[in-house]
């Protein structure tokens, strides 16, 4: 579950992200975050990760307050957050199996939670026959894969998406949308930030739509444009 | 969680931070040996000012014991009032040792100072002379005390001991430490930015990686710990070289001091401390001050990147 309430973010150059946003993001519902660059789209994904705090207003997440909250508390916060981005980011000197586990490693997982974890995700993703593959001997579309298995292992009640499939070609680009759409079908909420107009046009799903910080629509089953 | 489970948590994560330290520091092993140097070249120039400063204070010290007191008693004093004080002397615990000098053995040393002038000495005998006492205490620093006590006491005509020259040692004693712990500051400061900076390259070669494990979610000590194993590595290096490096020197300079004192004849003056008996606390200082450089190097040099 994640709330706005009011919420503004101005930036110390005098830049402003986001002004007097508020709504309200359900449990399993699937979210696209439309808009130009600039529009607000990267501070509200910033701020439901605490890498930024609101200058006014609310934002809850999960049972976190991020505009009150210790910073000690900021990594529990995240690991109920999966979060996957256009350039991957994964390792580069870790294997497929590693990059993944690696994710509960830092967690502190236990050894045989891990054994049992990890080829769970990889095969979500349809990765299990390259678990052993260094990122650069996979495809874009792979590595992205690669990049969700990670972002899901721990179990995260919500997912959030700047702009993955931003590196990809349409056809991949498919595949990605396909898996996050399957994971939603699980229960996870999905944030996804996109460009893309018509992934966003035929998959109906609830839009929001960000121009120059301000919230211009918001519809359920909607379009990427208001054109209809 | 139950508690056993909780501890194999702390002893898998405190392998993993022990491994990856151990790691960085061998992958960095160029800004290593670079960083390793500095620690031994700031803990070699504390070392020898540690070492002038002991060897200081313990002649000083040797000194200060050898210094005596002489308590003269007045010329017309009762047999029963001099022992009085003698037995006082006797039962103090700061009086490590003394001589009671009578009146005759006070002449008998006259007689044999004045023995080529012995008109100086015509016409005088022990009658003219005071009975004293010659004191050593175990402290010299209870000296004042000491004496004002005894000062009380009646029979007694004069107290003598050198205290302009203890003060003045003190003093001295005390502005060599200052002096020490100052250069010592200064040393530490320059030892441990050089320390930061080593540690920063290998954080910024890790920054990404830094970066997903903040996005996953690892606690900010889970990412610390490498670069806090990396840091101690390099400080306890640097306590061993630096310890192996003083010793060898202490004993080149002690071993000349020695000889070259023996042939001057100062040598029961002028003495070195061995080594043996100081090196467990040298090379423990050593280690723990090269550590401590090293712990707080790395956690300025990560503090940087952990702000995401």
């Amino acid at each position: 579950m994640i709330e706005f309430k009011n919420v503004t973010k101005c930036y110390p150059n005098g830049a402003i992200g986001l002004d007097d946003v508020s709504f309200k993001i359900e449990k399993g519902e699937f979210v696209f975050v439309v808009g130009h660059s600039g529009s607000g789209k990267s501070t509200l994904l910033k701020l439901i990760l605490h890498e930024e705090t609101p200058s006014a207003g609310e934002v809850y997440v999960n049972e976190f307050a991020i505009h009150d909250m210790l910073k000690s508390e900021i990594p529990y916060l995240r690991r109920g957050l999966g979060v996957v981005f256009q350039d991957f980011r994964l390792l580069p000197n870790k294997t497929v199996y590693d990059n993944v586990a690696f994710a509960m490693q830092i967690v502190e997982a236990q050894p045989k939670d891990i054994r049992r974890q990890v080829p769970v995700a990889l095969a979500l993703v349809g990765l299990s026959k390259k678990a052993r593959a260094y990122p650069n001997q996979l495809s874009g579309g792979e590595q992205q894969r690669v990049a969700v298995a990670r972002a899901l292992v721990n179990n995260p009640s919500i997912l959030i998406a700047d702009e993955p499939t931003g590196n990809l070609d349409p056809e991949t680009s498919w595949e990605i949308m396909d898996l996050v759409e399957d994971i939603n079908q699980r229960g996870t909420t999905i944030i996804v930030a996109t460009h893309e107009k018509n992934i966003v046009d035929l998959m109906k799903k609830r839009v929001f739509n960000l121009e120059s910080g301000k919230v211009t629509r918001d519809v359920l089953e909607g379009n990427y444009t208001n054109e209809d | 969680m139950y508690w056993k489970e909780i501890i194999q948590m702390k002893i898998r994560t405190m392998k993993y931070m022990v491994k990856e330290g151990f790691v960085n520091t061998y992958k960095n092993l160029l800004m290593t040996i670079a960083s390793v140097s500095m620690v031994v070249a700031s803990l070699l120039i504390f070392g020898i000012f540690l070492m002038v400063t002991i060897n200081l204070s313990y002649n000083l010290n040797r000194l200060k014991a050898q210094t005596e007191i002489v308590v003269f008693l007045k010329t017309d004093i009762a047999a029963m009032e001099a022992d009085d004080i003698e037995l006082k002397i006797k039962s103090d615990e700061r009086v490590s040792s003394y001589v009671r000098l009578s009146k005759e053995q006070a002449f008998a040393q006259l007689a044999t100072t004045y023995i080529e002038d012995s008109e100086i000495i015509d016409g005088l005998t022990p009658e003219f002379l005071n009975e004293s006492f010659r004191i050593h205490l175990n402290n010299a620093d209870e000296i004042s005390e000491f004496t004002e006590e005894l000062g009380s006491m009646n029979g007694i005509e004069e107290i003598n001991y050198p205290l302009e020259s203890l003060n003045k040692l003190s003093a001295f004693m005390h502005w060599v430490n200052v002096g020490c712990m100052v250069i010592l500051s200064l040393l530490l400061i320059i030892s441990v930015s050089i320390i930061a900076n080593t540690i920063k390259l290998t954080v910024y070669a890790r920054r990404r990686e830094i970066g997903i494990m903040k996005y996953i979610g690892a606690n900010d000590w889970f990412i610390r710990g490498p670069f806090v194993i990396e840091g101690m590595i390099i400080g306890f290096a640097g306590a061993v070289l630096s310890f192996v490096l003083t010793s060898y020197l202490y004993n080149a300079v002690a071993s000349f001091v020695n000889t070259n004192a023996a042939e001057y004849g100062i040598n029961e003056l002028v003495k070195m401390v061995t080594l043996r008996s100081i090196g467990g606390q040298i090379f423990l200082i050593y280690a723990i001050i090269g550590m401590v450089m090293g712990l707080i190097g790395s956690i300025i040099s990560v503090r940087k990147y952990l702000n995401v």
